[in-house]
């Protein structure tokens, strides 16, 4: 046929095709219920990466106020054209830029370097300097102690400054765009983002949020004067600069790099705002300088700022015009607006510019970042789609069986089989164009509430909106995948099909093929290889598991669950078939079946039957593992947020507080319209602890109290304690047992530690008869310190209090964090807990280390002069070459390693032996008068308590911290500290529960309250659960937005369920139709045929479902290895880590739900279905060929 | 002898067999049949039923290969030709109509008249108006957007009709082409056949039980067993074949002796040929074995009704036909 004649039959035929594809729906319907599916689940997981950018690109974009960073085109230099010294030619030069429709905002900015060349690699981006704070100096707060160390800086990116910035900014950024951005920060209560006005005539600056806390600021403080180092000169370290060409001084630095840098100072200035820090994202900029108008500058200030580049204009775009579609379209359109913004001179000096893009760079990282995530949920969206292609094909497979009468007649009335092919590829085409456009449709408009998924389905609305939309390639491929291939199969089918009729004259009896059983064999052995791996590696039963080659491991991990689940659900459909046999099994000789189960001998063996089995089983498993998955997950989640952050909020102050002083200044932060609400609500408790020592040993252990009150106050975890159930632990440990870390119960000799063999490891709560449940023997040293010459009582917190602290870090607990090279000078460490850390060359002179804890700390040359040590543990420090001069106080220093340390006599250690000195340092001496010898008052409580098994944290606190800890109730802690200090808890950090106003707007209020507590000075810092929540949502047990993907998987597998019973079960009973009408014929009556067929599905249907939630059930455990891998990747990149393991959670009411649901569409599908067949005339069935 | 190229079908030597796993194996349909239809001659095939005669109408009209033998339709020999060489030979000169209209059910009887045409590749438009003209002339044009299950069976049949005549066929094969049609309508069959048969010059093989049918054609061939056995002159009694019957003897020197003239003749047996002439056989003989009496049973063999008295041929209590035993007195 000609292509003029085909071009001129289209219309026509396309008539046709849909006239019989909309009469014919009913067989069609399994096609359009597959495309529909493949086109839903493929657009989602396509559309779905696209808004997941989306999100990620405009939350990122929130952690810089500026967009780009424009320079001069050139570094300064001698005749150099196109550069300025002239704040007001630059002023104009940001008007200018601003008529154009891109740029918002702009405003001239003091501050770092100028890079002058693109990439994270250009040496230049490394090498350009920001302005450094060297110090502030201020009658208010305690700024003589600030010195401008930000050692986040160095972990954030890399090496370009460790210290915390100065931003000069000009009118442009105290209006506009600028300011909303900036103003943004702000915290509620602390001051506000000026205005220009404000900015000029106070002399305005804003300072983040840490550093006021660090510095006791607040709004309203004038601060006399900020130093900061303007760097004039730079050059490789190795070449070195000449110290008689630097006017400042020489500094080298990390990069690599040595420095000149003069100091410039500006005086007299006010803080006007405090803000909340962003994210250290991009290095371009400083991050979280503080921001100073430059109005503060004198005029030959800002010459030397511009002589030495330290000036730049700060951008913003406007948004909106930025193509936020895909992450490469802003690329794109940023490069764009950069050329052209470079390619012009501006004003009539000629400034040229060059332009550095601060949100490309963040797309950069963006993209490495989703890639991974993209690639994690599409692994997880597999099997729904390969679900959706199995109805698609068994759909096609079984409507061409209904067409074959058709078939038949077109061929009679003279139609080749060319044409018939081209008519049924011509009708799947019409179906399967209008099923994926439905489905693409849908899944466009449902990527949203994916996306706004917190757990499995629970949604909440995100801060962004996204409009994920495809571009065309993506949409080509949605099309290929479903469209194409169903034409694809149909092809194959069809062709198969009309030979089969053809010859059909010749060869009655078709040859079926033979499934590859041993295949699907290979492939479920695996499968379970991955699961028995996975069940070994997760129960701790073997470490390892069997495979110990970790390459081979992981692919096992990654590749078997999704092996396991084909070929199980293909050998297991074979197993469903034969359901008929095992109701005729139990009911054969019962009256149900009595006189219809010769009628089930037969069958079972049906090529449709079978599918319908294999489609069960592949649905209800993907039912299952999204549930089971989805409701771990979200639980994971929760989980991981109580326990770091132990209650609805936690809140640390610089201070000791009684629980009423707590109270009482909790609800005067708390704003005025939830104080009732929270003053009715709110229960609070802490965690003290105290060193006892178990009575034959010399070590001390570190108890923590559970109160009474932190029973109902702390979120328990059943992971948390022995065993799992916490009311039991709880009471008996209130009733006078103890339970020991890990670590403890090893020192301890006690059983669960692992020290008594292999078997001594079950995470289980013993009871009083058992004998494992040992009787130990504390003793509690309780210590007075005396005068020794009045014998008087010292007042050890009356001393604190007098003594002349510097710096307040009481209560800090600190873990895998840098602080090496850091001024601890005169510092209150009361109470802190220091693990993984390094304090190497730290300056911890004349502090005071008491009630703390050190595990893992390098204290490698630091300055511990005059230091006072007591009642603190201390395991795996080290002191190399630490200067130990005049350290007083008690602690046994042969414990360390001290090599080339100066012992605290002033000699070298190994010339000496090393002891902690028993005269006083100057300042403790004043307090205690001039010759006073301090001795203590002993008083030993001894104590007796029953061991109960292995724990492994208290909420809010580390697994690190308790492991060597043990945790006993309060009525024992009350026998041992006297009713006197245990009715008066006095501690810095403090738990609270605050009923339904943690969950109430949300979380809002909750998290806004922490927001305010973490910027009052008082407070050293706070967690609330709900930020804790939303953080761990992000990156913790779960990977960003799969709850959602998740959700959608049970809901779409659910309703396929449902749906592919209908019509799989339409079709397969219209296939029998003859049969039921010949066993009517020769005398069934409709009662037993309804009989017949009801036993024959129900017994297959329900044979494939628990078989499909079995296989959903392994398939959930062996995914759980591939979880775990991902959800290790992840925590790499979101730097967070849970102790909480992925323990399964079976949501048996769901699946029940849902297995009911398909069972009752079942029923419903067969009593329509075979009602309909029993009601067609017998005769024209029968006839009908 | 009427020349080769006069002849729109012709096969010869036609087998057919169906496979089968059942235990008494396969089943012989026909078995070496010769038969040729001449431009423009109508002729029935008549037996009893599982005679092969709707095998014999399919490998005829080539939708079936026959196991073994050749059949030419206007001269060229199907079996030699590719699926889509046959397609294009049927399209042009042979359409069929079958007992139950078989119209497409998802079209309207328009979309199933025009469909042939279409299949031919003519253009949707001139397919229609053709389409809309037979309707017109079998006087169901009103019923032309209706579906195939909203008409009666006796429209279904002339839309079928129509159906085969749009392509203007030199030969139409029908199977049973009233059997589901009330006296007057198939009496308008007729007559329209008849019509294409007289003016038209339009040739027919008619599968049919229908004496009316029978009478149409200008002769009849009885089939028995998958094989011809006799032929008869136009105006056949259906009910009475041993009326006008002319035995069939065909190349290969096979006669088969209908069941009636085997009884007269006392059953099987050896003959001797006494008499032999051009045109003439007599055997004489005896006969092995005694040929009984064909008397209809008195019970039910599927369900054991008793007949009594009764002369029905069909079992009133399970419906199934009353088979005939032979009695020997």
């Amino acid at each position: 046929m000609s292509f003029r004649q085909r071009l001129r039959d289209l219309p026509d035929n396309l008539r046709l095709a849909g006239l019989s594809a909309w009469r014919g729906r009913e067989r069609g319907l399994a096609v359009v219920a597959g495309v529909f599916l493949a086109s839903l689940v493929i657009t989602t997981v396509l559309a779905y990466g696209v808004g997941l950018s989306q999100i990620f690109f405009a939350e990122s974009l929130e952690n810089e106020p500026f967009d780009a960073k424009i320079e001069f085109s050139d570094k300064p230099g001698n005749n150099i054209t196109g550069r300025t010294n002239d704040t007001q030619i630059m002023v104009n030069v940001c008007s200018e830029l601003m008529e154009r429709p891109e740029i918002a905002d702009c405003s001239l900015v003091f501050g770092r370097q100028g890079i002058h060349g693109k990439g994270f690699f250009n040496r230049d981006f490394i090498a350009a300097q920001p302005l450094e704070i060297k110090s502030v100096t201020s009658i208010n707060g305690t700024w003589q102690n600030y010195d401008g160390i930000y050692p986040e800086l160095l972990d954030g990116g890399p090496p370009i400054s460790n210290r915390r910035s100065v931003r000069l900014l000009g009118p442009g950024a105290f209006d506009g765009e600028l300011a909303e951005r900036l103003s943004k920060n702000i915290i509620n209560g602390e001051g506000s983002w000026p205005t220009p006005e404000q900015a000029n005539s106070t002399r305005a600056v804003i300072i983040p949020a840490s550093v006021a806390n660090q510095a006791n600021a607040e709004v309203g403080d004038v601060l006399e004067s900020i130093t900061f180092s303007v760097t004039t000169d730079r050059a490789d370290i190795t070449d070195g600069l000449d110290e008689d060409d630097c006017q400042g001084k020489l500094e080298a630095a990390e990069n690599e790099f040595q420095y000149c840098k003069i100091n410039m100072i500006v005086t007299n200035l006010t803080i006007h705002g405090i803000y909340e820090e962003w994210d250290i994202g991009n290095p371009t900029l400083a991050p979280n300088p503080f921001f100073i108008t430059w109005t503060a500058l004198e005029d030959a200030q800002r010459k030397v700022l511009f002589d030495n580049d330290h000036v730049y204009l700060g951008v913003a775009i406007d948004r909106t015009m930025m193509p936020t579609q895909s992450t490469s379209e802003a690329e794109d359109w940023l490069e764009a607006l950069g050329t052209d913004i470079e390619s012009q001179n501006y004003t009539e000096s000629g400034i040229e510019l060059f332009y550095f893009d601060i949100v490309g760079g963040t797309i950069t990282f963006l993209n490495i970042f989703l890639g991974l995530i993209q690639a994690f949920d599409y692994i997880i969206m597999i099997p729904i789609v390969v679900l959706s292609l199995a109805v698609l094909i068994y759909g096609l497979v079984l409507s061409l069986e209904q067409r074959r009468r058709e078939i038949a007649i077109h061929r009679v009335i003279g139609a080749s089989s060319e044409r018939l092919r081209g008519m049924i590829l011509l009708e799947l085409a019409v179906m399967s164009s209008i099923a994926w456009f439905a489905g693409y449709l849908l899944a466009l408009n449902l990527v949203p509430l994916v996306l706004d998924a917190v757990g499995f389905m629970e949604f909440r609305p995100g801060e962004f909106k996204v409009n994920p939309t495809l571009g065309w390639v993506s949409t080509l491929v949605t099309l290929l995948a479903t469209i194409g291939l169903a034409l694809i199969f149909g092809r194959g089918r069809t062709r198969r099909f009309l030979d089969i009729e053809i010859d059909e004259g010749v060869r009655r009896t078709t040859v079926k093929r033979e499934p590859r059983v041993w295949l699907h064999w290979v492939m479920f052995l695996i499968g379970c290889l991955a699961l028995l791996e996975s069940w070994l590696e997760s129960s701790k039963v073997m470490e390892d598991g069997i495979l110990t080659n970790f390459f081979i491991d992981g692919l096992v991990l990654i590749f078997g669950p999704f092996l396991l689940w084909i070929g199980g659900a293909l050998l297991l459909a074979r197993l469903g078939a034969l359901g008929p046999k095992f109701a005729e099994f139990f009911f054969g000789r019962t009256r149900l079946l009595k006189d219809v189960r010769r009628g089930l001998k037969g069958s079972g063996s049906a090529e449709s039957v079978n599918q319908l089995a294999t489609i069960m089983l592949l649905t209800l498993s993907i039912v299952t593992l999204a549930a089971v998955q989805g409701y771990t997950g979200t639980l994971v989640d929760e989980r991981t947020a109580s326990a770091e952050v132990g209650a609805d909020l936690s809140v640390t102050m610089t201070v000791r507080m009684n629980e009423s002083e707590m109270r009482t200044f909790l609800l005067g932060v708390v704003s005025e319209d939830s104080a009732v609400e929270v003053e009715r609500n709110m229960e609070m408790t802490s965690v003290p602890s105290i060193l006892v020592r178990e009575n034959s040993s010399n070590d001390q252990i570190q108890a923590f109290v559970v109160l009474e009150s932190a029973e109902d106050v702390l979120h328990w975890d059943e992971q948390a304690i022995p065993g799992t159930d916490i009311d039991d632990v709880l009471s008996d440990i209130q009733s006078g047992g103890f339970t020991a870390g890990e670590d403890a119960a090893y020192d301890l000799g006690l059983w669960g530690s692992g020290r008594r063999g292999s078997d001594d490891s079950s995470d289980i709560l013993l009871d009083s008869g058992d004998e494992r449940s040992e009787k130990l023997e504390f003793v509690y040293l309780e210590l007075e310190p005396i005068n020794s010459e009045d014998e008087q009582q010292l007042d050890l917190e009356q001393m604190l209090e007098d003594y002349p602290f510097q710096n307040n870090w009481e209560g800090v607990d600190s873990k895998n964090e840098n602080w090496s090279e850091r001024d601890f000078g005169l510092t209150n460490m009361f109470g802190t807990t220091w693990d993984n850390v390094s304090l190497a060359g730290a300056n911890l002179s004349g502090s005071v280390i008491s009630n703390s804890t050190f595990k893992d700390v390098d204290l490698t040359g630091a300055d511990l002069t005059n230091t006072v040590i007591a009642f603190s543990q201390f395991e795996n420090v080290t002191m190399d070459g630490a200067d130990l001069t005049g350290m007083f106080g008690f602690i046994n220093l042969s414990d360390f390693s001290l090599n080339g340390a100066t012992c605290p006599n002033g000699l070298p250690f190994g010339s000496t032996s090393c002891a902690v000195s028993q005269i006083p340092p100057p300042l403790v001496a004043t307090l205690l008068g001039s010759n006073t010898d301090i001795s203590y008052n002993v008083t030993k409580h001894e104590f007796t308590s029953r061991y109960l098994g292995v724990h492994f944290w208290i909420p809010g606190q580390s697994t690190s911290t308790l492991n060597p800890a043990i945790i006993i109730g309060e009525s024992t802690w009350h026998e041992l500290v006297g009713n006197d200090s245990a009715n008066n808890i006095v501690s810095a950090t403090w738990y609270f529960d605050l009923g339904s106003f943690a969950h109430d707007s949300d979380g809002d209020d909750l998290r806004a309250l922490r927001a305010t507590l973490e910027a009052d000075p008082m407070v050293v810092s706070a967690s609330d659960w709900s930020t804790a929540h939303r953080e761990v949502e992000r990156d913790g047990g779960l990977i960003f937005g799969t709850p959602g993907l998740l959700s959608l998987q049970f809901v779409v597998a659910s309703v396929a369920a449902v749906a592919s019973s209908f019509v799989f079960l339409s079709l397969v009973l219209t296939q029998r139709q003859k049969e039921l009408a010949i066993l009517q014929a020769i005398g069934a009556s409709p009662n037993q045929i309804i009989r017949l067929v009801l036993f024959e599905i129900i017994a297959i249907v329900a044979m494939s479902m628990i078989l499909g939630i079995i296989l959903g059930i392994g398939l959930a455990m062996s995914f759980n290895g591939f979880f775990s891998i991902f959800g290790f990747i992840f925590q790499i990149f979101g730097g967070s880590s849970t102790p909480i393991e992925r323990e399964l959670i079976w949501p048996w009411t769901q699946l029940a739900l849902v297995s009911a649901a398909v069972f009752a569409a079942v029923l419903i599908a067969l009593l329509v279905t075979t009602r309909r067949t029993l009601k067609a005339d017998l005769a024209s069935v029968l006839k009908g060929e | 002898m009427v020349s080769e190229s006069d002849l729109i079908l012709e096969a010869e030597g036609l087998y057919h067999v169906y496979e089968s796993k059942a235990e008494d194996g396969n089943v012989v349909a026909l078995r070496g049949l010769h038969v040729k239809v001449k431009e423009g001659e109508a002729v029935a095939v008549v037996g009893p039923s599982g005679s092969g005669k709707s095998t014999l109408l399919k490998c005829l009209g080539g939708l079936m290969k026959a196991s073994a033998g050749s059949v030419s339709l206007d001269g060229k020999n199907m079996t030699r030709l590719t699926g889509k060489e046959l397609v294009h030979l049927r399209q042009k000169t042979v359409s069929f109509i079958f007992q139950e209209g078989n119209l497409l059910p998802n079209l309207s009887a328009l979309d199933n008249v025009a469909q042939p045409l279409r299949h031919q590749g003519v253009a949707p438009h001139t397919a229609k108006n053709k389409a809309l003209e037979l309707l017109t002339k079998l006087k169901v044009e009103h019923r032309s957007k209706a579906l195939p299950k909203m008409l009666s069976g006796g429209e279904q049949q002339r839309v079928a009709v129509a159906r085969a005549l749009i392509t203007e066929p030199r030969l139409i094969l029908a199977d049973e082409p009233t059997g589901s049609l009330d006296p007057v309508t198939s009496r308008e069959v007729l007559n329209l056949f008849k019509k294409l048969h007289e003016k038209e010059k339009v040739a027919f093989l008619l599968v049919t039980h229908s004496k009316e049918v029978a009478a149409f054609a200008d002769r009849s061939l009885e089939l028995r067993d998958g094989r011809f056995v006799a032929q008869h002159g136009s105006g056949v009694n259906v009910e009475d074949l041993s009326a006008d019957r002319e035995l069939i003897v065909d190349e290969m020197g096979t006669v088969t002796l209908p069941p009636d003239i085997l009884v007269q003749m006392g059953g099987p047996g050896r003959y001797t040929v006494s008499d032999l002439d051009l045109g003439k056989l007599h055997l004489a003989g005896d006969a092995v074995e005694k040929i009984g009496r064909m008397v209809l049973v008195d019970k039910c063999p599927a369900c054991q009704h008793q007949y009594e008295d009764m002369d029905t041929s069909e079992c009133p209590s399970c419906g199934s036909s009353r088979p005939m035993i032979e009695v020997f007195d």
